[in-house]
């Protein structure tokens, strides 16, 4: 190693180290301390801690409640990731083929996007509302119980954090629309691609990059989801919009299990992880055309 | 060491020891204290706390005492108390409690024992049942302030037409619901209204539900459903009163709110709900206003008499409050007979005692006083243990997966008791 290469590496290591000195004080730390409490039945309010090993984890393998968790939260993210893409895409190719009205069309999307996912959970409330709920009233006679019937409270909760988290995908499919070249469209026109080839063999492989990050996005967001069903339902009816983290958040903060809900955390955090590593891995194959 | 080093030393420390008399006489001599008070605000603009706060100052010379708001919801208060007590800078020395708080807290080591500063009579105004929900390991942790029971409310209008009396047991009113709908053909008229979202007033509910029949949630040993057959049936009951429509079917997703709101807009016949209700009911421009009474909850047919779940909050003081004489005082003279006269007119919520129900000022207010003492007086507190909320947490989606179905009831049971088991253990 040359001076100049050992300087340029120690200036290297003096700039990185703010950022390591943060990430470890705010990410690996806690996550590790995370870890060890899952390792232990600890419930301090009430003076118990000991080490417990793996029974936390032991206990998560036949806790019903815990796979019904985990079989919602599997279900609110493909399902409602599936319907931002469709829809988001939808909306973008929409917007795109708008000659006016763009610019109040985007603010629109973007308003219902910037809305704190509470407010939006609370609008839902009212909209779900069984006797005075805008959308029974519409249905009249066919009104459903939206939030107290097991077979549809998940599918209505994830309604409506699609609705809130449509934009996103949206906007990100429309920046890109705007930045493929007019050429290529004319060029498609003159070799006589109609409408749907051109859509399926120029716009969606160009937006498949941009559309996996989305997708990244949208699964981690999804994965930890908590926000919406927890004010629109608090997990009910029979748990079946309890999401992992819900269930995690009531071990942790209501009955003050540290231990057993840190272990409902680990399993989070790997999942998340999990989910994470393999999006990145096909997004740097380079698999998906840029 | 020289004389003068001696002389110079002993001065030191009698200065030292006359600084350390001086902060254990009364604080209120040497300036300033400040008592900080945590409640959640009552909403209107006829707050009577701020008043009630500065009488104490006025009585107390050199104290001063800050109301702080709580979180708005039940959970969040309990999160911010768990975090602040835990953390051992609690910044507060009197704060407003949820009365199934009390033994958690008082558990933990979070709250002073009151029972050394009570004189030995000085209870016996009070519910007994508030009492008791304030009392663990035989001593009081806490000081009753406002009362809050199950009520069945019900339409005078509608039973009077129809020639009916308020129903003593459940068969009872469900004969009635069937009579009077037969009656009025109104396709939006519902019959009884009650809570069934999966949260804490589910529990409420279905523990009046467990009473009325002979069963229990819990005993004092912590054995779940010592009774099980007899809450099984409890619980398929509740499931019946939905899928034979004396309920409707939203019941699953109700809270107090939604259920008051529906039959305060006119389209029940009975509903399940805390005293707060009656003065909605009773507003100006109220749908119902003059048409709604109140009676105990129903008991079963063969079972026992209905007896509401009592609930409300308590004042307890903080173990590390710097001020626990000055903290104990506030306590006491916001639960005054007073103080409670002074929020009873102001806010609307119950007094914890009892002589102010038969007090002329609030029974011209609201004639009603006298009966909410009988039905509060036979109240039933939900079950005193410092485990509450991972009860609580534990029974709620199985209550709700019986409740709509998922499970029958007897299998909801069983789930409960494996868990409960369980986490209990695991405490031990």
């Amino acid at each position: 190693m040359t001076r100049r290469e050992a300087a340029d590496r120690r200036q290297g290591m003096l700039l990185l180290a703010p950022t390591a000195v943060a990430l470890g004080a705010l990410t690996v730390y806690p996550a590790a301390w995370v870890l060890w409490l899952s390792l232990q039945h600890r419930v301090p309010i009430f003076g118990v801690s000991r080490f417990a090993g793996l029974d936390n984890f032991a206990f998560l393998t036949i806790d019903a409640r815990f796979w019904s968790a985990a079989h919602t939260t599997a279900v609110f993210t493909v399902a409602s990731v599936a319907l931002e893409v469709v829809l988001g895409v939808a909306a973008a190719l929409a917007i795109n083929a708008q000659r006016r009205g763009r610019a109040v069309a985007l603010s629109f999307l973007l308003l219902a996007w910037a809305m704190p996912a509470v407010v939006a959970a609370k609008l839902f409330e009212w909209l779900y509302h069984p006797v005075a709920g805008l959308i029974n009233v519409a249905l009249g006679r066919h009104a459903l119980n939206w939030l107290g019937d097991p077979g549809i409270a998940l599918a209505a909760v994830t309604l409506a954090d699609v609705w809130r988290t449509m934009p996103f995908v949206a906007i990100l499919c429309y920046a890109r629309l705007l930045a493929i070249p007019a050429d290529l469209y004319e060029a498609a026109q003159v070799d006589g691609a109609g409408r749907l080839a051109t859509l399926t063999r120029i716009t969606l492989p160009l937006l498949g990059r941009i559309l996996l990050l989305a997708v990244l996005f949208r699964t981690l967001d999804a994965l930890r989801a908590f926000d919406i069903m927890f004010v629109l339902t608090g997990g009910g009816p029979a748990n079946t919009t309890e999401t992992l983290t819900v269930y995690a958040y009531r071990a942790l903060f209501q009955t003050l299990q540290l231990g057993f809900g840190s272990a409902l955390s680990v399993v989070v955090f790997v999942l998340v992880m999990g989910v994470a590593w393999a999006y990145l891995r096909i997004l740097r194959t380079g698999s998906v055309a840029a | 060491m020289s004389l003068g080093t001696l002389r110079a030393t002993r001065l030191v420390r009698a200065l030292v020891l006359l600084t350390f008399a001086g902060c254990a006489g009364s604080p209120s001599e040497r300036g300033p204290v400040t008592l900080v008070f945590k409640y959640a605000r009552i909403l209107g603009n006829a707050d009577p706390l701020p008043s009630l706060l500065r009488e104490f100052e006025a009585q107390h010379p050199g104290v001063r005492v800050k109301g702080e708001a709580l979180p708005w919801a039940s959970d969040d208060q309990h999160q911010f108390y768990v975090i602040n007590l835990e953390g051992r800078s609690p910044g507060f020395d009197v704060m407003m409690l949820d009365c199934i708080w009390v033994p958690e807290f008082a558990r933990a080591g979070w709250l002073l024992d009151l029972t050394p500063h009570l004189q030995p009579a000085e209870l016996a105004p009070f519910f007994p049942s508030a009492v008791a929900a304030a009392t663990y390991d035989h001593r009081i942790w806490a000081l009753p302030w406002n009362m809050n029971v199950g009520l069945l409310y019900y339409r005078t209008d509608l039973l009077a037409k129809h020639g009916l009396a308020p129903p003593e047991t459940y068969e009872a009113l469900v004969e009635q619901v069937r009579l009077i709908r037969a009656r009025e053909r109104d396709p939006a008229l519902d019959g009884y209204l009650w809570q069934g979202k999966q949260y804490e007033g589910l529990v409420v509910n279905v523990l009046e539900a467990l009473w009325a029949n002979g069963a229990r949630l819990i005993t004092d040993d912590g054995d779940a459903f010592p009774e099980p057959a007899r809450a099984a049936d409890a619980l398929r009951f509740l499931r019946g009163l939905i899928t034979t429509g004396v309920s409707p079917a939203w019941t699953t997703a109700a809270d107090e709110e939604l259920s008051r709101r529906a039959f305060g807009d006119g389209h029940a016949i009975f509903l399940r709900n805390w005293p707060y209700a009656r003065d909605l009911f009773e507003a100006e421009g109220s749908a119902v206003r003059g048409k709604v009474a109140f009676t105990t909850l129903p008991g079963r047919a063969r079972g026992e008499p209905g007896a509401g779940s009592t609930g409300g909050a308590h004042l307890g003081v903080s173990r590390r409050s710097r001020h626990p004489a000055l903290a104990v005082a506030l306590a006491r003279h916001l639960t005054s007979e007073r103080a409670q006269r002074a929020i009873a007119l102001g806010a609307a919520l119950s007094p914890t005692r009892q002589a102010l129900y038969h007090d002329e000022e609030l029974v011209r207010r609201n004639p009603a006083m006298p009966r909410l003492h009988a039905l509060s007086l036979a109240g039933r507190p939900r079950p005193v243990t410092p485990y509450y909320l991972l009860v609580s947490a534990t029974v709620q989606p199985e209550f709700s997966a019986a409740l709509v179905g998922v499970k029958v009831p007897e299998r909801a049971i069983e789930d409960t008791r494996v868990r409960l088991g369980h986490f209990l253990g695991a405490l031990r």
